[in-house]
C-alpha cells in the first residue's frame, strides 16, 4: 500500500514537472535563413509587403480612430477584460524596432513576443500560421520601411487567470496549426490562392466563425456567423438561405473590391474597415481567387434570421421620393425620422438616391429582425473609400434619443426589409456601450 | 482635371477628386445660388440635380458625378417644371430669408418630375429633409401643389 502511495507520487511529480516544463521553457527561435535568402530585397520587398500588410489587415486592429497606423492602442473588449493592440512600428523603445526577423516570425507563426512571452490570440496568429514565412518577412520589411512611431499602447486589463500569459501555451497546442497552408491538389491554382489568402491572411473566420468554450474558432461551424462587440459578422458559408450561397460571383467581387454590391447593400462597421483598409487595395485576380475559395466553404445552416427578402412589396410600392400613399398615411415616428434624417440620400425605393453606396435593398443589415448592425450603423454612421471619392453616412448617437432611433430602426426593417421587428429603446441603449 | 455637365455647358475643374460638388460650384465655378447649410446631408440646403435626381452636393465627391448632368437653382427655371415652381414659389411669397430656399426649389421641381399629383404626404417624403429655419413649410407645400396644378 505504501508503495503504491509512493508510485502516485513519483508519477504526480514526474506529470508537474512535465507540466511545468511545457509551460516554462524557453520559447526557441525559428531558423528563417532559407526564407531571406529567396527573398527579393529594397523596394520589391518593401512593396511585396505594403500588399500583403493590407491583405492581413495589420491596420485595423494596431491603430485607433484618428491614431497614426500601426501604431497601436485599439482596445478589445472580451468577456475577461480589455486588450489593447501593441504597437508595431519600428520605434525600438515601443514599438518592434529591435525585433529579429525570426523574432518577428515566431510571433506571427506561434503569437510569441520578442521575450518569449505568449501573446493573445485577439492577435490571430493562429491563421498568420499558415502564412509562409518569406511572406511574413516581407510584412517585417514593409512595417520597418514605415517611420517609426513612439507611443506606448494601454496595459492588458485581463482578470486572473487569463492575465498569466504562459496558459496560453495549452491553447496554442490545441488550436493553432503547425506550418504554412499546404495547396489542396486537387483544387485550381485560383482556389488554392483564394484559400491562402482566406485562412492565412485575410483572416475572416476570426470574426465570421463562432468560437467554441475555449474562445478558439469552433472548426465544425466554419463561417456560420457569429457576434463581436455588438456587431454581427454575418453567416458567409455556402448555405443559400442564411449565408451567401444566393450570391453571384459578381455580386461577392463587387461587395469586396468596392464596397457595395448591387441587390446587396454595402458593408459597414468591422466589415466596412476591412474592404475600405484591405478587400479594395487587392488586384482583381486576388478577389476572384477569394470569391471562388468562398463559394466553396461548406453551407452551414445558422439560426440568425438576418435572411433576405429580395423584394418586399413595401419597395416595389415605392419610387425613390415616397413610399406607396398607404404606407406615408400610416404615419409613425420611425416614417418622420426616416424622412427627415435618411430619405434624401438612401430614397424609399432601396436604390439609394445620392449613391448606390446608399442603396439598402437586399443589404442583410435591413432584413435582421435582430436589428443589430442597423442600430450601430445608425449610431456609428459608416465610411468607405471608394474609387470616385468618399462615401459616408454621419452618426446619430448624438442626434436622436433611443426611443427615436428604436423607432427608425423598426420602420427601416419594416420598409426595406419587410420585417416585424421589436427594437427596444433598451437595446439602444446597450448598442451605445458597444 | 476633371470634366463636368453644369447647366447645359462643358466644363473642366482642376480639383481633387474628393472635393465636394458644392464647393467646385461655388468656389472654383463661382455659381453661389446652391447653399452651405450643414455639410453632412442633413439639411438640403446644398441640393441640386443630377440627371434630374436631387442630392446633397456638400457630401458628393465631384468625381462621382461621372457623366451625369449636373443642374443648379441658377437654371432650373429653363425648365417647364422649374418654371412652374419659382412662379408659384413667388405667387405665393414662400420665401422669407431665402437661405433655404434654393435647396427647397431643387427639391420640389424634381419631385413634381416624378409625381405630377403630389399628396400632402408624398410632399412630406419627398421634402422632409429639406429643413426651413423660418418655418415656410406650409407655404412650400401650398406652392408645390400650385405648380402642380399650372
Amino acid at each position: 500500500m505504501k508503495r503504491l502511495g509512493l508510485i502516485i507520487l513519483a508519477a504526480a511529480v514526474v506529470i508537474a514537472a512535465a507540466v511545468a516544463v511545457f509551460l516554462f521553457k524557453p520559447a526557441s527561435l525559428p531558423d528563417v535563413s532559407v526564407a531571406q535568402a529567396a527573398l527579393p530585397t529594397g523596394q520589391a520587398l518593401i512593396d511585396r509587403g505594403e500588399y500583403l500588410a493590407r491583405a492581413a489587415d495589420c491596420v485595423a486592429c494596431h491603430t485607433t480612430s484618428g491614431g497614426k497606423p500601426y501604431a497601436g492602442g485599439l482596445a478589445f473588449k472580451l468577456p475577461f477584460g480589455t486588450l489593447y493592440a501593441p504597437n508595431i512600428t519600428s520605434d525600438k523603445e515601443t514599438g518592434i524596432g529591435d525585433w529579429s526577423d525570426a523574432e518577428f516570425v515566431r510571433a506571427l507563426h506561434q503569437g510569441i513576443d520578442r521575450q518569449g512571452h505568449n501573446l493573445y490570440p485577439a492577435f490571430p496568429y493562429a491563421a498568420y500560421a499558415r502564412m509562409t514565412t518569406e511572406d511574413a518577412l516581407a510584412i517585417k520589411a514593409y512595417l520597418f520601411s514605415l517611420p517609426a512611431v513612439h507611443a506606448d499602447a494601454p496595459k492588458n486589463d485581463l482578470i486572473f487567470p487569463f492575465n498569466q500569459r504562459y496558459i496560453m501555451r495549452f491553447w496554442n497546442l490545441l488550436f493553432v496549426p503547425g506550418g504554412a497552408l499546404q495547396p489542396t491538389a486537387s483544387e485550381s491554382a485560383e482556389w488554392n490562392r483564394g484559400a491562402y489568402l482566406v485562412e492565412a491572411m485575410a483572416h475572416c473566420g476570426e470574426c465570421h466563425t463562432p468560437r467554441n468554450v475555449f474562445y478558439a474558432l469552433d472548426s465544425g461551424k466554419t463561417f456560420a456567423g457569429a457576434e463581436l462587440q455588438g456587431w454581427k459578422a454575418y453567416n458567409i458559408s455556402s448555405d443559400k438561405r442564411t449565408g451567401i450561397g444566393n450570391w453571384t460571383d459578381e455580386q461577392l467581387f463587387d461587395y469586396l473590391s468596392k464596397g457595395h454590391a448591387e441587390g446587396r447593400g454595402s458593408p459597414t462597421g468591422s466589415m466596412g474597415e476591412a474592404v475600405d483598409y484591405s478587400l479594395r487595395h487587392l488586384t482583381p485576380e486576388d478577389i476572384k481567387a477569394i470569391v471562388a475559395y468562398v463559394k466553396t466553404v461548406p453551407p452551414q445552416v445558422s439560426s440568425d434570421q438576418a435572411i433576405v427578402e429580395a423584394e418586399p412589396a413595401t419597395l416595389k410600392a415605392s419610387i425613390a421620393y415616397a413610399p406607396s400613399g398607404d404606407a406615408a398615411a400610416q404615419g409613425g415616428l420611425g416614417l418622420k425620422l426616416f424622412q427627415g434624417a435618411c430619405a434624401s440620400c438612401h430614397g424609399w425605393n432601396g436604390e439609394g438616391l445620392q449613391t448606390p453606396y446608399a442603396a439598402l435593398r437586399g443589404s442583410r443589415t435591413v432584413n435582421d429582425p435582430d436589428g443589430t448592425n442597423l442600430i450601430q450603423v445608425i449610431l456609428k454612421g459608416a465610411h468607405m473609400t471608394t474609387a470616385t471619392g468618399a462615401q459616408a453616412m454621419p452618426a446619430f448617437a448624438n442626434a436622436y434619443s433611443n426611443v427615436e432611433i428604436a423607432a427608425l430602426g423598426n420602420y427601416v426593417l419594416a420598409h426595406f426589409g419587410g420585417r416585424q421587428s421589436a427594437i427596444t429603446p433598451a437595446d439602444v441603449a446597450k448598442a451605445r456601450t458597444q | 482635371m476633371i470634366a463636368l455637365n453644369v447647366n447645359g455647358e462643358d466644363r473642366s475643374v482642376d480639383v481633387p477628386e474628393d472635393m465636394p460638388l458644392l464647393w467646385v460650384l461655388r468656389d472654383v465655378i463661382g455659381l453661389t445660388g446652391t447653399k452651405f447649410g450643414c455639410g453632412i446631408a442633413q439639411c438640403g440646403a446644398c441640393t441640386v440635380q443630377l440627371d434630374g435626381q436631387p442630392v446633397r452636393s456638400c457630401v458628393l465627391p465631384v468625381a462621382s458625378v461621372g457623366t451625369r448632368r449636373v443642374t443648379t437653382v441658377e437654371a432650373i427655371g429653363a425648365t417647364a417644371g422649374g418654371k412652374k415652381v419659382q412662379q408659384a414659389w413667388l405667387d405665393l411669397e414662400v420665401i422669407q430669408c431665402g437661405y433655404c430656399q434654393s435647396g427647397q426649389i431643387m427639391s420640389a421641381s424634381a419631385l413634381l418630375e416624378r409625381n405630377p399629383d403630389p399628396s400632402d404626404s408624398d410632399i412630406d417624403a419627398a421634402m422632409s429633409g429639406n429643413i426651413c429655419r423660418c418655418g415656410t413649410y406650409t407655404r412650400i407645400r401650398a406652392a408645390i401643389k400650385q405648380a402642380a396644378k399650372a
